[in-house]
């Protein structure tokens, strides 16, 4: 889909300058009265496992203006229910994340969660049933001129999960091309004494929501289902690339829930803007009924499959971006300059010219740590 | 003086029956007269001639006469003695003077007169060119003295029999038709108004009427007849040649009260001139917008939403061909050009049967004709646009021409600005229209119009929007006989858009959009007797759509092309209607309309399963049509009844039932209308909406029908009109069926209406409460809105006030304001966000549960009219304006976006501050 600047932009830049020449101030920031008091409603992340850890995050909805990371909901009691069955209570560590032990649920009972917060109201998800995700066949990619295209397939013999959701983990290794042979400490120049990391590894969770039925087809077969892309110039294609797809069998309802929640909160700011809808998912309040909540808890298991593609693997007149080109070529500060540029540590100098100067870059050209960790994940090879 | 004029025709024709015709010598008239008051110089011309003088005391109370005069005859005294004033005299063949103001009257009788009682074989006198051989005698002098003339119409009418008068209502200068005109009898009262052509039938029994005349922006004027037979009569009427009074108010005077139809709004271009407007350009949509049960969703938007309808929902006719999107610039100026206007209907209930396809409302807008005697001109120069019109007559008397356009200068404007943005932005549109008519003879008449308007825009450089507008439409009218004629039609329309993206080279591409229409219809109207008017018709229109293509641009684009398929169908219908005068009190309007349609092949139906929310996961088949296969029909009848009860002489309570199909939906899923809306035909998965509306209305005159007052109420139904699925994408959608659901809608409303008809302050002041609610609860709970519940629609306005003011300086200077305020729109607005699933979320409200601030805006206007006189080369006027007076930023539009990672809201005003506009009309 192309994507057009919104429609309210552009009507202002063409009202406000050109047609009333220049006439000032058509766009105010505006926040509604309805927008003063945001709503404080409790939010519930997670699913519970049932075949391992469960970990669910409490936190509050927050003004829509706010910079900061979202309140979390901590010192809760939280556990599992069976219905007409035993609790299971689960244990807060950090703040607002709350873990069991590795449980089994038993695939015949129905659990929810429930919560009773610090304020003294209580929660709890409706009953679910438990989904057991069958596993995941295989994660495969391909290349096409376009770039990389990485797919799911699995499928259920029973043809009892129908509905999939996928989530996923993506590692690449992140390699500077410049490596400095001095520092600058104390107004002089020595050789490096703690060199940088050669290497880090650049980590991200997915954001999207990925979701696939098979309701229409004959079998429970998902085939190639197309989970991440990248163009032929991606940075993340370099080196080595990793990512570990989870997958998660849903119900119809908690499948409709995330198709809601997609299709309303990831698009935003086209001329092409959906509607935006009101949903909230499974999780009630027992004490108050005009106390909302958001969130969906599942019960199911989830499958996991990690792989690697090497830049070795993908076509070689690829021509993938280093991700440190701006850094190419270094500066040159003359002798003369060299207090007033290196005392800013965030110019890095990387080896003397005599006669000239020093070669410098800046400190994101030559510590990989910015962009991700040095300490080398476990399941790297 | 209207007594006067009274008192002295009785007594003239009394005399006239009771004298002879002898003529006799004058009498001569000697006398000294120093400051006389005019009665005793009147007693004593009366005593030295033997004559009688007649006058109205009130008129001559201030005039003194001194006069000297020896052995004068009576005729040269009195010349002398008023010819500084404005007093006039008419001496008749008895020497009884008639003194009157402004105007003499015309004592001479038609030819004929007297043979009334003797002859019963006389041909019926051709009454235009009696007013032919009169018209020498000046235009003021000309009208009074067709208005006095008795005419003897028809013959061989059996005694009491019932006979048929017919004919056309024109403008005596121009000779064009006068749309809308009353013609009526006040006694027994009977009357009826002209059509599109200007053409009357009216039925009465034999004998002697005066029948009055009434119409926008002309002269009330009447003719004095004797009907002895079926027979013609051709009206010229002077035009109400000050353009700033309120001539549509003064047309609508008894038609208040006394006409059948209810939830009519009626606007001749000169009311329209009256309103301020933002770019200084008369504009009918803005106009239009100002009546009660109006509203749009925001301040530039013409998307009209009448009586809680949708904007889809209106049937906006350019002489009979259908116009798609009726905007230009996003809605600042309507795509009319306001000078070939002449008048605009609008239909908000008691749709005649005549017209469907639309559930809300018609909104008719008519050209003018064209001068037929002679080559005239008119243009303006506004801040933003010019226009210009050329008119004249190709045969004198029979046909003319005019052809009018309209164009922007923005984009000159745009490049002077000192930001290399707006230099890279364009905006610009155009707009024509050419008009023909002609009169083939006496049974046959040709019109033809032609009518194109574009746009095109580019805003901060990469992205090219344009859209066109294409009509014509060509009708052929046939008088079968005075009380038969029909109208034949065909009408062709195409609206499409086009906005193409060049920001990148690798994803440049084009989104096109396109409909066709092209309709033929037969309409004819029937005038049996006096207590029937009877309309019938069939019509068809085939329609051809293009719902939506990418491609892509230039040879390095990567852009694959998608090209939805087309879409076809016929849309038929037939209608009957029958307006019953069933005693002088009380008439109904009997009316239906049968509608068929059928969507057609070629195409590919997606089969949903039926217990499941439509996705694209719930396809469970598709079936392929061929070519001309009809894929779906839909069919029903439209009930279409009002009737009318006069309470008194001057109030009268009519009510009203219809109901309306509609086959064709407008999909936009932005709360205004955007030119990347598009139209969508019913098919197999696609019902057509259905609304029903009843109305009931009280309608009073006050002080001798200067003072027009309506309250109407109405309550209107609402079924399977398009409303979205939440996150519905429409653009590009190969199976749009699955983002859209049928909703049902309830709409209620009072809508309040005082017009002040004549007078230095005149205008109007209407106040509507009305409620717009739409409830989506069917299918499953997903596709359900608001959990079912009604919600307020995007225009619920509930509380709407608006003032028209015009003020009256002089015949030269006057003033407008127009004032409004509504409530807010409602709103959708995210409440609040949170971390679910690794990303951030947005909470929002119901949807349509908040509401923008209130809408408060008021304009002024200042018109200078050059000087009145009427042998000017050119004539001229100035309007000066201020829109927006207070500077209040009424919003257009609230949005949010996120900035690293908060979420800001903003409100868009589109006139944030006053804006003075001066605009130069000319006429020659």
């Amino acid at each position: 889909m192309i994507r057009f600047l919104s429609l309210p932009l552009r009507l202002a830049l063409l009202c406000c300058g050109a047609l009333l020449l220049l006439l000032p101030g058509c766009i105010d920031p505006y926040m509604p009265d309805g927008l003063s008091g945001p709503p404080n409603y409790l939010v519930v992340d997670g699913f519970l496992n049932s075949q391992g850890v469960t970990s669910i995050k409490l936190s509050r909805t927050y003004a829509i203006d706010a910079r900061t990371a979202p309140p979390v909901e901590g010192r809760a009691t939280v556990a599992i229910e069976q219905e007409a069955g035993p609790r299971i209570p689960l244990q807060e560590a950090p703040a607002g994340t709350y873990t069991s032990t590795s449980l089994v649920l038993n695939p015949a009972r129905k659990y929810r969660l429930h919560i009773l917060t610090q304020d003294g109201k209580q929660y709890a998800s409706s009953y679910v049933a438990v989904k057991n995700t069958p596993p995941i066949d295989s994660v495969t990619w391909k290349t096409s001129a376009d770039g990389l295209d990485i797919q799911v397939n699995t499928h259920d013999e029973t043809n009892n999960t129908q509905y999939y959701r996928w989530d996923y983990d993506e590692t690449w290794e992140i390699i500077p091309l410049l490596t400095p042979l001095l520092e600058y400490v104390n107004n002089t120049f020595r050789p490096i004494t703690t060199p940088y990391p050669r290497i880090c590894w650049g980590n991200q969770n997915s954001t999207a929501i990925d979701l696939a039925k098979t309701t229409n087809l004959s079998r429970d077969i998902i085939s190639k289902h197309s989970l991440r892309s990248y163009p032929a110039t991606s940075e993340r294609l370099r080196h080595t690339y990793s990512i570990l797809v989870r997958q998660y069998a849903q119900t119809q309802d908690e499948y409709r829930y995330w198709e809601m929640l997609k299709k309303n909160t990831e698009n935003i700011g086209t001329l092409f803007d959906p509607l935006p809808s009101q949903i909230t998912g499974n999780v009630r309040c027992l004490t108050d009924e005009s106390e909302l909540a958001m969130g969906y808890i599942g019960a199911y298991s989830v499958q996991q499959k990690r792989i690697f593609i090497r830049r070795a693997q993908l076509p070689n007149d690829w021509r993938v971006s280093t991700g440190y080109d701006i850094c190419i070529p270094p500066d040159t500060v003359k002798y003369e300059d060299v207090r007033g540029t290196f005392n800013y540590k965030l110019n890095i100098p990387l080896y003397e010219i005599p006669g000239k100067g020093y070669l410098a870059t800046g400190l994101d050209c030559v510590d990989c740590r910015l962009r991700g960790t040095s300490v080398k994940p476990s399941f790297w090879p | 003086m209207k007594p006067l004029y009274t008192v002295a025709f009785l007594l003239f024709l009394s005399l006239c029956a009771l004298t002879g015709h002898g003529q006799q010598p004058d009498k001569l008239v000697t006398g000294d007269f120093v400051r006389v008051p005019f009665e005793q110089f009147a007693s004593q011309l009366e005593a030295q001639t033997a004559s009688r003088i007649y006058f109205d005391p009130a008129v001559v109370d201030s005039l003194l006469v001194t006069l000297q005069v020896q052995q004068q005859p009576l005729r040269s005294v009195l010349q002398q003695a008023l010819q500084n004033t404005a007093l006039r005299f008419a001496i008749d063949a008895d020497n009884h003077v008639f003194i009157t103001k402004g105007t003499a009257i015309d004592t001479g009788l038609m030819p004929g007169f007297f043979q009334q009682a003797t002859s019963d074989n006389t041909m019926a006198t051709r009454p235009d060119e009696e007013q032919t051989t009169t018209q020498a005698e000046g235009r003021s002098r000309y009208v009074s003295a067709a208005e006095y003339k008795v005419y003897e119409l028809g013959t061989g009418g059996a005694d009491g029999g019932k006979v048929t008068l017919a004919g056309h209502i024109r403008d005596q200068k121009s000779g064009e038709p006068v749309i809308g005109a009353t013609i009526y009898s006040e006694s027994p009262s009977i009357g009826t108004s002209t059509d599109q052509f200007g053409y009357y039938s009216l039925t009465l029994p034999t004998g002697r009427y005066d029948l009055k005349v009434r119409g926008l922006g002309i002269k009330n004027t009447k003719r004095q007849v004797i009907l002895r037979g079926n027979a013609k009569l051709e009206i010229e009427v002077e035009e109400d040649i000050t353009p700033l009074k309120e001539v549509v108010i003064e047309a609508e005077k008894d038609k208040n009260v006394s006409g059948m139809q209810m939830g009519l709004d009626k606007l001749d271009i000169k009311t329209m001139r009256q309103v301020p407007t933002a770019f200084g350009e008369t504009d009918i949509l803005r106009v239009v917008l100002t009546l009660p049960g109006v509203k749009s969703v925001g301040e530039s938007s013409t998307g009209l939403n009448v009586r809680g309808g949708a904007t889809d929902q209106n049937l906006i006719l350019f002489n009979d061909a259908t116009i798609y999107n009726p905007a230009h610039l996003f809605g600042f100026f309507s795509a009319f050009n306001p000078d070939i206007l002449q008048t605009v209907e609008l239909y908000k209930s008691a749709i005649p049967a005549k017209y469907g396809g639309r559930l809300s409302s018609v909104l008719e807008i008519t050209t003018r004709e064209g001068n037929k005697k002679k080559f005239s001109g008119s243009g303006g120069i506004g801040p933003l646009t010019s226009r210009l019109t050329l008119e004249g007559p190709i045969v004198k008397d029979r046909s003319a021409f005019i052809i009018s356009g309209r164009s922007s200068y923005s984009d000159w404007l745009l490049r002077r600005l000192n930001n290399s943005s707006f230099r890279n932005s364009s905006a610009a549109f155009y707009d024509v229209t050419a008009h023909i008519s002609h009169k083939i003879d006496d049974k046959n008449s040709v019109y033809a119009t032609g009518y194109l308007s574009t746009d095109r825009f580019r805003l901060a450089s990469d992205t090219t929007y344009r859209y066109l507008n294409q009509t014509a439409s060509l009708k052929w009218r046939h008088n079968f006989n005075n009380q038969f004629y029909g109208v034949l039609t065909g009408a062709y329309s195409h609206y499409g858009y086009d906005i193409t993206s060049e920001q990148n080279e690798v994803n440049a591409s084009r989104l096109q959009y396109a409909i066709n229409q092209t309709s033929v219809r037969a309409d004819f109207s029937y005038f049996p007797n006096s207590r029937h008017t009877i309309d019938f018709g069939v019509s068809s229109q085939l329609y051809h759509i293009a719902p939506g293509s990418l491609t892509p641009l230039g040879a390095e684009s990567l852009i694959t092309p998608d090209v939805l398929q087309k879409e076809q169908a016929v849309e038929s219908a037939l209608y009957f209607s029958d307006r019953i005068d069933i005693n002088q009190r009380l008439s109904v309007s009997l009316g239906l309309r049968y509608s068929l349609f059928n969507a057609l092949g070629p195409s590919d139906v997606y089969r949903y399963a039926s217990n499941d929310s439509r996705t694209e996961n719930s396809i469970i088949d598709t079936v392929r049509y061929a070519s001309g296969k009809v894929l779906a029909t839909y069919h029903g009848p439209e009930y279409r009844v009002s009737a009318r009860y006069s309470l008194t002489d001057n109030s009268s309570v009519k009510a009203s039932y219809n109901r309306t199909r509609q086959y064709i939906h407008q999909l936009s899923n932005t709360a205004s209308v955007s030119p990347t809306d598009i139209w969508k035909l019913s098919d197999y998965n696609i019902r057509p909406q259905v609304g029903d509306q009843y109305s009931i209305g009280y309608y009073r005159n006050l002080k001798s029908n200067t003072i027009e007052a309506s309250v109407e109420t109405y309550y209107k139904t609402l079924y399977d009109f398009v409303d979205y699925k939440s996150g519905a994408t429409l653009i590009l959608n190969h199976h749009i069926e699955t983002d859209i659901v049928n909703a049902r809608g309830k709409a209620y409303g009072v809508e309040v209406l005082v017009k002040k008809l004549t007078g230095k302050i005149n205008g109007w002041v209407s106040y509507t409460y009305s409620r717009s609610l739409v409830q989506v609860n069917a299918g499953t709970p997903s596709d359900q809105i608001n959990g079912g519940n009604y919600y307020p629609s995007n225009f619920d306005k509930p509380h709407d006030f608006t003032l028209i003011g015009n003020y009256r300086f002089s015949r030269r200077f006057s003033s407008s304001l127009n004032f409004t305020y509504s409530t807010g729109r409602p709103i959708t607005l995210p409440l609040a966000k949170y971390y679910v699933g690794n990303s951030m979320r947005v909470y929002y409200s119901d949807r349509n549960a908040y509401r923008v601030p209130d809408y408060l805006r008021a304009d002024l206007a200042l018109n200078i009219e050059g000087s009145h006189k009427v042998k000017k080369l050119a004539h001229s006027s100035w309007t000066i304006g201020v829109y927006n007076l207070t500077g209040r930023r009424n919003p257009y539009s609230i949005y949010f976006k996120s900035e690293n990672g908060q979420i800001k809201g903003y409100k868009l005003s589109i006139f944030g501050q006053p804006i003075p506009t001066v605009t130069y009309n000319f006429k020659f």
